[in-house]
């Protein structure tokens, strides 16, 4: 048995397939975690200190729910931006660009928000975009 | 009224927000900015394109304000009359199929209703008026300023301006909000997150002084504000005036409100460091 496995990594045979998803998962897993260690350690506040961003949330109670679930919403965000193609550094990076409630804005609808593009191969809607505007001015 | 000076960085495939952030960063004086260096900072490479709050973070991670404007035409003329050119989001084609682009508006003629627009691979549009404000419909009217540190918004609101600061602060950029921070309290010297923004600012960056300086000012003007002296007991306890400190934590405890859990610890901490012989 034990042979057959060695020889079948070698000749990759079905069971490797098998075993991709159940190695990947573990990868996306660690890679997750990994994700919010990066995320946490550059909001760990001095002792004694009220940052910045409690002061803003006192102001605007659109900022003050945000504040609430910011460190449950990075991760998430990061996760899912590593799910559309990005490092786990990258993701992380990126997140801790955005202000709470930015962060969640984007989860759990980053698949659905604008993202400014126009692909050349998408110029034919834009004909007919440019069409409309025609028609209706 | 045309913004020449405004560099323009070609379009290639799905790339329109690097390179409209590429054109407005020139002009915000981050002369290295190109659409290959931004490229990794805003481009997601599963929805082909660049999303709105990451074209605000990336503006913030090269050291610049993020400001989105107010959702009117008239706002974005008098920003390019002051000066500086403003990114556009557009939907080029219907609701329910959208394409989203990224344009750089850099003038306008009054007297022709018209824009001049840097987009794709353009160099200088002329649209109408009703054109863009018809492509421009669907996102809201949304469109974005990136500014050097120094320099106000010629539409700006206090409110929208602190939120964009303390963004920049905590995007980790110290020196550029500590500039920032400086500059809206030069136009309003008594916005409570401006001040405890600055004060934290100068704290994080070690300047223990010109924290206290700045929270003392704080709670001055906002005698009511708990954060305010609360941070300025912690700072004078660090300098070694405990008597003030605990009084002033005193004061902060006293204020009551949602930031009590924090108080109460600050005064704690001061009570404990007094008894020390």
């Amino acid at each position: 048995m034990q042979e057959q496995v060695v020889r079948g990594d070698l000749h990759a045979p079905i069971n490797s397939q098998e075993r991709y998803p159940m190695s990947m998962s573990f990868v996306r897993l660690i890679s997750r975690l990994l994700v919010v260690c990066l995320i946490g350690l550059p909001f760990q506040a001095s002792a004694g200190m009220i940052g910045t961003d409690q002061a803003v949330s006192a102001t605007q109670a659109q900022a003050a729910r945000a504040i609430v679930l910011s460190q449950i919403s990075r991760a998430d965000v990061a996760g899912q931006l590593q799910s559309l193609g990005l490092t786990p550094q990258a993701a992380a990076d990126r997140v801790a660009a955005l202000t709470d409630v930015e962060v969640a804005k984007l989860a759990g609808q980053i698949d659905s928000l604008p993202a400014g593009a126009n692909g050349s191969g998408l110029l034919v809607l834009i004909l007919i975009g440019v069409l409309i505007w025609w028609l209706v001015k | 009224m045309e913004l020449t000076q405004v560099p323009f960085h070609r379009q290639d495939d799905f790339l329109c927000g690097p390179a409209s952030l590429a054109m407005v960063f020139n002009a915000a004086g981050i002369s290295s900015a190109t659409v290959e260096s931004l490229t990794p900072m805003v481009y997601l490479p599963g929805r082909q394109g660049s999303l709105q709050a990451e074209m605000l973070g990336a503006t913030r991670r090269v050291g610049l304000v993020a400001y989105p404007l107010a959702p009117r035409l008239e706002d974005v003329l008098r920003e390019v009359a002051a000066g500086t050119p403003v990114v556009v989001l557009l939907n080029l084609a219907l609701k329910l199929i959208p394409v989203w682009h990224y344009a750089v508006i850099v003038g306008y003629d009054l007297e022709k209703r018209e824009v001049i627009v840097r987009s794709a691979k353009r160099e200088r549009d002329e649209w109408s008026f009703s054109f863009l404000e018809y492509f421009w419909q669907e996102s809201g009217y949304w469109s974005m300023l990136a500014l050097p540190p120094g320099r106000l918004p010629a539409t700006a609101r206090e409110p929208d301006v602190v939120t964009a600061v303390a963004a920049l602060e905590q995007a980790g950029r110290l020196a550029e909000a500590r500039e920032a921070y400086r500059a809206l309290l030069a136009r309003w010297p008594e916005s409570l997150i401006g001040l405890i923004g600055l004060g934290n600012v100068e704290y994080a960056l070690k300047d223990l002084a010109a924290a206290e300086q700045a929270f003392r000012r704080a709670s001055e003007a906002h005698p009511q504000s708990a954060i305010a002296f609360n941070n300025r007991a912690h700072v004078l306890a660090i300098l070694g005036r405990l008597a003030d400190a605990e009084a002033v934590a005193r004061t902060a405890v006293s204020l009551g409100g949602p930031s009590l859990p924090e108080t109460r610890k600050t005064l704690e901490a001061i009570l404990a460091q007094r008894k020390q012989p």
